[in-house]
């Protein structure tokens, strides 16, 4: 039975929160209808608590009428994660955007959710420090929707992903109390909640504070811009990259329909001909980048690069990052109706995944623009649709699912950073058995055992328990 | 026939023979906290650890799993035990690919043969455990444990990718996956790292490698303690990328001396400092160090750097089967601090992980009860009351009961314990050791 949002809820939601950071009417909740995925839901109100206490209350309310809630920061989402699938209301964070503290001896940050990635890192800047996610959305999207998602980056291949670079979390859970996870200090006893919480989608509750570990920024940075013939070519130079024990800060692929896309909407004179582009950053001391970054080059000529540029300043290092950096909103200008496709493979299999990617594309007759994070093994298949054609979608579906099937088949993942969301439950499947899905449908039993936080996201309905 | 030796019965048909113990003396060798078992079993296979699981759970028998043994002196004494599960068996590597920077390998393998093979092929995992080398993956995971390069390359949370677990349902199921990068689904897996055997048996581990360092070495420097603790600060703050820092205060400086340049002072502590990379990297690193010591810091390379931090990790690790061990833990700006009030426990050594804010203190001699117990609750409000607090991982039986192991106790114990019950039902597994 679906709970109703009274006149009565709305009120008491009223009273907490302030009546104008609640919304209800139809033109302004359609806004929260959706992020950057194809998930839609509408929310029957939308309210914006300003603190940890009420966002516990307005959470507690929900519980005792039953209510589903879903926690949303940005809407960036690329996988349905904020999109209220059961209606109910969205807990919008944007209010609660401060940085805390910045303890620079102990290298650590406590800030709200709703501050923005970019905005945090501009605030460590001065300090010498960086929190090392660094999600695509950096600009938009919030450290509360990153510690949500745990959400990745190019730089996650040197740094490890969010969950790698939090410490601990003031949360509500989804009966209203209010907790905290995890400590400032290393190790407290008990069992790593904080490490469950991070990636659980808004499905365990809401993390309302968060202390973040901080890395110094590297001394010195340096960039190569490599051209390819082909794609397995770029790929090749992944993997020998890699296997010449060269730890890179990135290594990312764009393929020749990206590439167009980027230069149909800014353009930087990139030829249109090449099938593979290949930016390698090295990261380290001052003096000591210069061999490796010798090496990486070496090791492009040898594949036949058709043209390398090494830049070491930062307005060269900024030029060569352009066009990967703008790869995702470019595609989109391309066509609007794209499905991401985030599907992960272990290293060595990248060359074979990147195969059956080009035969999945001939087959199902779509267009794939490719913007990989190859040194960790996440490829981001952007397929791309004519929304006014009706077999358009169906088409560009089952090419995503046949991604995902044969990541699978090399002992890979169907999601390296986007989340399962409300689109991928179905193909968890695919790399999980029944038993292995009930066993984590146990964990959120016990942080929600009545089912109102983000509903129908995460695991299939068979798979939660209820 | 009694329900106890029907258990023991199915046991037995599970593991065959060979691979029981139930004789007084063979299961008293295997007794943990004073406490015997009435069998200790080495499944040979994933599936027999599963079997075992739900054998034990059926007929409510307790658990304690363990792998070389070499770190159960951690967690709460143990209560009754009615089964040891030894995975040593389990010591095979399921696949290892270098190009892939990961491993996965079964828990019983020692982290020394894990460490040879990956060697061959320029790769290290990067975890420097207190103790000897010869403790299992599993054990290593399941006990959280993790040393001075973990400034440089993380806790063992963060290099574990996935596992395969046997649970008391009889299950083998698999949490997280192969890739480095992987947020399909909850991330069950750090649930059992740390969880001291509570949860399930870690069977398979699959861990992120590192390439090895071309060159690696350790710069070793006795000054006093205010110095030392800014050229740790200084270290760990830097974007030098060293491999590892420590500092060690004066009472511990003794099992350092054959390394160490002449420390004279009363008051000297040692700093070690890892460097680890490129010629380049090291040169440069070595230049820092240096620079922040003032003079005076001799460079081991190579293997006797690698007996150093054997050493210094020594510290953190009891010296016998009841010796008094605690793990301080406190924000790194707080270690200067700590370190001195320890060093009110005339005896005492102390090694600090300065980047992390962690600090093992422990006795050097024995010495009688009480006055172990003062120093446990003086080292305790010193970390309690630099926001932290002091787990003491070894004592005797008694002790840890009379002052408790968890200090100020373990916060959401109550969700920890619902965790618990999820997965073990029956309650079986861990011995109280946790929750």
């Amino acid at each position: 039975m679906k709970a109703v949002v009274d006149k009565k809820v709305l009120r008491s939601w009223a009273k907490i929160v302030g009546r104008q950071h609640v919304l209800t009417q139809p033109a302004d909740v359609r806004l929260y209808s959706y992020d950057s995925s194809t998930a839609r839901g509408r929310p029957e109100a939308v309210v914006f608590p300003a603190t940890t206490e009420e966002v516990s209350r307005v959470v507690k309310l929900c519980a005792e009428r039953g209510i589903p809630f879903v926690p949303r920061g940005a809407g960036t989402n690329l996988s349905g994660g904020s999109v209220p699938l059961q209606g109910g209301v969205v807990i919008g964070l944007s209010r609660m955007n401060q940085v805390l503290g910045i303890d620079v001896s102990n290298r650590q940050a406590v800030v709200q959710p709703g501050v923005v990635n970019l905005d945090l890192q501009k605030m460590l800047e001065p300090h010498h420090l960086q929190f090392c996610p660094d999600p695509a959305s950096q600009k938009a999207s919030t450290i509360g929707g990153n510690v949500a998602e745990n959400a990745g980056g190019p730089h996650c291949l040197k740094y490890g992903v969010t969950t790698n670079h939090v410490l601990a979390l003031t949360v509500v859970l989804p009966n209203g109390e209010v907790r905290k996870l995890g400590s400032a200090v290393a190790d407290p006893p008990g069992y790593d909640l904080v490490g469950l919480f991070v990636g659980s989608e808004g499905t365990f509750g809401i993390a309302t504070e968060m202390i973040l570990r901080l890395k110094p920024l590297p001394e010195s940075v340096q960039v190569i811009l490599a051209l390819f013939e082909s794609l397995e070519a770029a790929g090749e130079a992944v993997s020998r990259i890699i296997a010449a024990g060269i730890v890179a800060s990135a290594l990312e692929i764009m393929d020749r329909s990206t590439i167009e896309a980027v230069e149909a909407s800014f353009p930087s004179g990139l030829p249109l001909d090449v099938e593979a582009l290949l930016v390698i950053e090295l990261d380290g001391l001052e003096g000591a980048l210069d061999k490796d970054t010798q090496r990486c080059a070496d090791i492009c000529r040898e594949l036949k690069a058709r043209s390398l540029e090494i830049g070491k300043t930062p307005a060269d290092r900024e030029r060569l990052w352009a066009a990967r950096k703008s790869a995702f909103g470019a595609t989109a200008r391309l066509s609007p109706a794209m499905l991401v496709n985030d599907a992960t493979v272990p290293r060595t299999r990248i060359p074979e995944a990147l195969r059956q990617i080009q035969e999945i594309e001939q087959r199902h007759r779509v267009r794939i623009a490719k913007v990989f994070h190859a040194g960790d093994g996440n490829l981001h298949s952007n397929i791309l649709y004519e929304r006014t054609d009706p077999d358009g979608l169906r088409r560009a579906e089952a090419a995503c699912a046949e991604i995902f099937r044969a990541a699978a088949g090399v002992g890979g993942t169907i999601t390296g950073e986007h989340g399962v969301g409300a689109e991928k439950p179905r193909y968890l499947q695919l790399i999980y058995s029944q038993a292995d899905i009930a066993a984590q449908g146990k964990l959120r039993e016990v942080f929600d055992p009545q089912g109102l936080a983000n509903p129908g996201k995460v695991l299939p309905p068979e798979g939660a328990g209820r | 026939m009694s329900a106890l030796s029907a258990v023991l019965e199915r046991v037995l048909g599970i593991v065959g023979e060979g691979h029981l113990l139930t004789d007084t003396a063979a299961v008293g060798e295997h007794a943990v906290d004073g406490q015997t078992p009435l069998a200790v079993a080495f499944p040979g296979t994933a599936e027999e650890v599963a079997a075992l699981l739900r054998a034990a759970g059926e007929a409510k028998l307790s658990v304690l799993l363990r792998g070389a043994g070499h770190h159960l002196y951690l967690g709460a004494p143990a209560g009754p035990i009615g089964l040891v599960v030894c995975l040593t068996r389990l010591d095979q590597v399921v696949e290892y690919d270098a190009g892939d920077l990961t491993i996965t390998a079964q828990a019983g393998m020692p982290l020394s043969a894990l460490q040879q093979l990956v060697g061959k092929r320029g790769q290290m995992l990067p975890l420097d455990p207190p103790g000897p080398e010869s403790a299992t993956l599993g054990g290593m995971l399941a006990a959280n444990l993790s040393g001075p390069m973990r400034m440089r390359y993380g806790a063992p949370r963060d290099l574990l990718l996935g596992t395969r677990v046997a649970l008391t349902t009889g299950e083998l199921i698999k949490t997280g996956g192969r890739t480095v990068k992987n947020v399909a689904g909850y991330d069950l897996t750090k649930l059992l790292i740390g969880s001291l055997g509570t949860v399930g048996a870690m069977v398979e581990l699959t861990l992120r490698l590192v390439p090895a360092p071309e060159q690696r070495a350790v710069m070793l420097a006795a000054l006093p303690a205010e110095r030392a603790m800014k050229v740790a600060s200084g270290v760990a703050s830097s974007a030098w990328e060293m491999s590892a820092c420590a500092v060690v205060n004066q009472a511990g400086t003794i099992r350092l001396r054959p390394y160490l340049p002449a420390v004279e002072r009363r008051d000297a502590y040692a700093v070690c400092a890892g460097l680890s990379g490129s010629p380049e990297a090291v040169a440069r690193q070595e230049r820092e160090v240096i620079s922040l010591v003032g003079g005076g810091a001799a460079r081991l390379d190579g293997v006797d750097a690698d007996r150093v931090w054997q050493r210094v990790r020594g510290l953190a690790y009891p010296t016998g089967a009841e010796a008094v061990l605690l793990r301080v833990g406190v924000l790194p700006s707080a270690v200067g601090d700590t370190l001195r009030l320890l060093s009110y426990q005339p005896g005492w050594s102390a090694v600090a992980q300065v980047g992390d804010g962690i600090v093992y203190a422990a006795p050097m001699q024995e010495t009688d009860i009480m006055s172990v117990k003062k120093a446990v609750a003086a080292i305790r409000r010193a970390g309690e009351e630099a926001g932290g607090f002091a787990v003491l991982e070894s004592a005797p039986v008694s002790l840890k009961r009379e002052v408790g192991v968890w200090g100020e106790g373990i916060r959401n114990a109550d969700l920890m314990r619902k965790l618990k019950s999820a997965y073990d039902p029956a309650g079986v597994l861990g011995c109280g050791r946790l929750v």
